[in-house]
């Protein structure tokens, strides 16, 4: 079973569609998942005791965890200056402690049975140092951070964790960033082309398979940095 | 033997388990966090499983994520003797 946070809508939501068509099971957590038409359970990341509630309810029903997406994310594009205190923290509460919260608590699932991979989300932000992206950009340079460390904490237990650091993918995550500053950033990728969630799935599909097996510890940036 | 003394000698040989060195005695002041620890990091995670495990045969949740229980000052994985005395505490709540 994989885990995925942010599975409601935007790149989660598409992760776990994909994930489903291959015939693999996926366990969705989202705020709001009346309408997650999957195995789902409410969550809010930002809260230990929410993620909590998912490991103990994981466990009790003795699902094998074998993957955590860590898909859960907001973005507000303002700059830091401008930016009201109540959304930095935010930011901060839901990408870089939901990660944290994810991993610590859903991981020893994983080191049970000695296997596992765990994909963290980044930004192409962080590698580009983005205009008025930077409290997000700096939620997310503190999962890339967390990611690589925490990935050496796992690598006994033969779990894997590696980052995904997407452009601006075609998702409600852009909603209220212009045309004109989508491409300004996509001109900056190695390969300047804005990429649809499918691409982001691909890479997922890859990071939790055992093709993948050497990787650990990586930030894998879609479009380039 | 009591009970909980049965108990408190179960969570001793999971310890003496992961011990690298087998001549060592589990003692309640054997340390298992900070300088002194006889066990490394990733052992300690190893006996938490192995305590869940132990939990679950004997009929209950053991919890080792709560905040107090990685707390320094605080923590469960203070000593052997902290570790099992919370161990039972546990058993006997959720009974």
């Amino acid at each position: 079973m994989i885990v995925i946070t942010g599975a409601s809508k935007g790149l989660g939501r598409a992760i776990c569609e994909r994930l489903i068509e291959k015939n693999i099971d996926v366990f969705g957590l989202a705020r709001n998942v009346e309408d997650v038409p999957f195995a789902s359970m409410s969550c809010d990341v930002s809260s230990y005791e929410s993620v909590k509630d998912v490991a103990q309810h994981l466990k009790k029903e003795g699902i094998k965890v074998s993957g955590l997406v860590n898909a859960a994310g907001i973005a507000s594009m303002n700059l830091a200056v401008t930016t009201p205190q109540s959304v930095a923290q935010k930011i901060i509460n839901t990408n870089l402690l939901g990660t944290i919260y994810c991993c610590q608590l859903i991981a020893p699932l994983m080191l049970r049975n000695k296997h596992g991979s765990i994909i963290n989300f980044s930004t192409i932000a962080v590698a580009l140092g983005l205009k008025g992206e930077s409290i997000y950009a700096a939620s997310k340079a503190g999962v890339e951070g967390f990611t690589r460390s925490f990935a050496r904490e796992m690598a006994d237990f033969n779990v894997r964790v590696n980052c995904i650091a997407p452009g601006p993918i075609d998702t409600s995550l852009l909603k209220g960033i212009t045309a004109e500053q989508i491409n300004k950033i996509v001109s900056q990728q190695i390969i300047p082309r804005q990429f649809k969630p499918e691409s982001v799935a691909d890479l997922v599909e890859l990071l939790i398979d055992s093709r993948s097996d050497s990787l650990s510890g990586q930030v894998l940036h879609v479009g380039g940095a | 033997m009591s009970a909980t003394d049965s108990v408190k000698t179960e969570v001793f040989s999971q310890i003496s388990q992961l011990l690298e060195d087998k001549s060592l005695t589990v003692t309640d002041d054997m340390p298992l966090i900070g300088g002194e620890s006889v066990l490394d990091s990733m052992k300690l995670v190893e006996l938490c499983l192995a305590l869940e495990d132990k939990a679950a045969d004997m009929g209950f949740e053991f919890d080792w994520t709560f905040d107090a229980a990685m707390s320094r000052s605080r923590s469960i994985f203070r000593t052997a003797g902290s570790l099992a005395a919370e161990f039972i505490s546990q058993m006997e709540a959720k009974k």
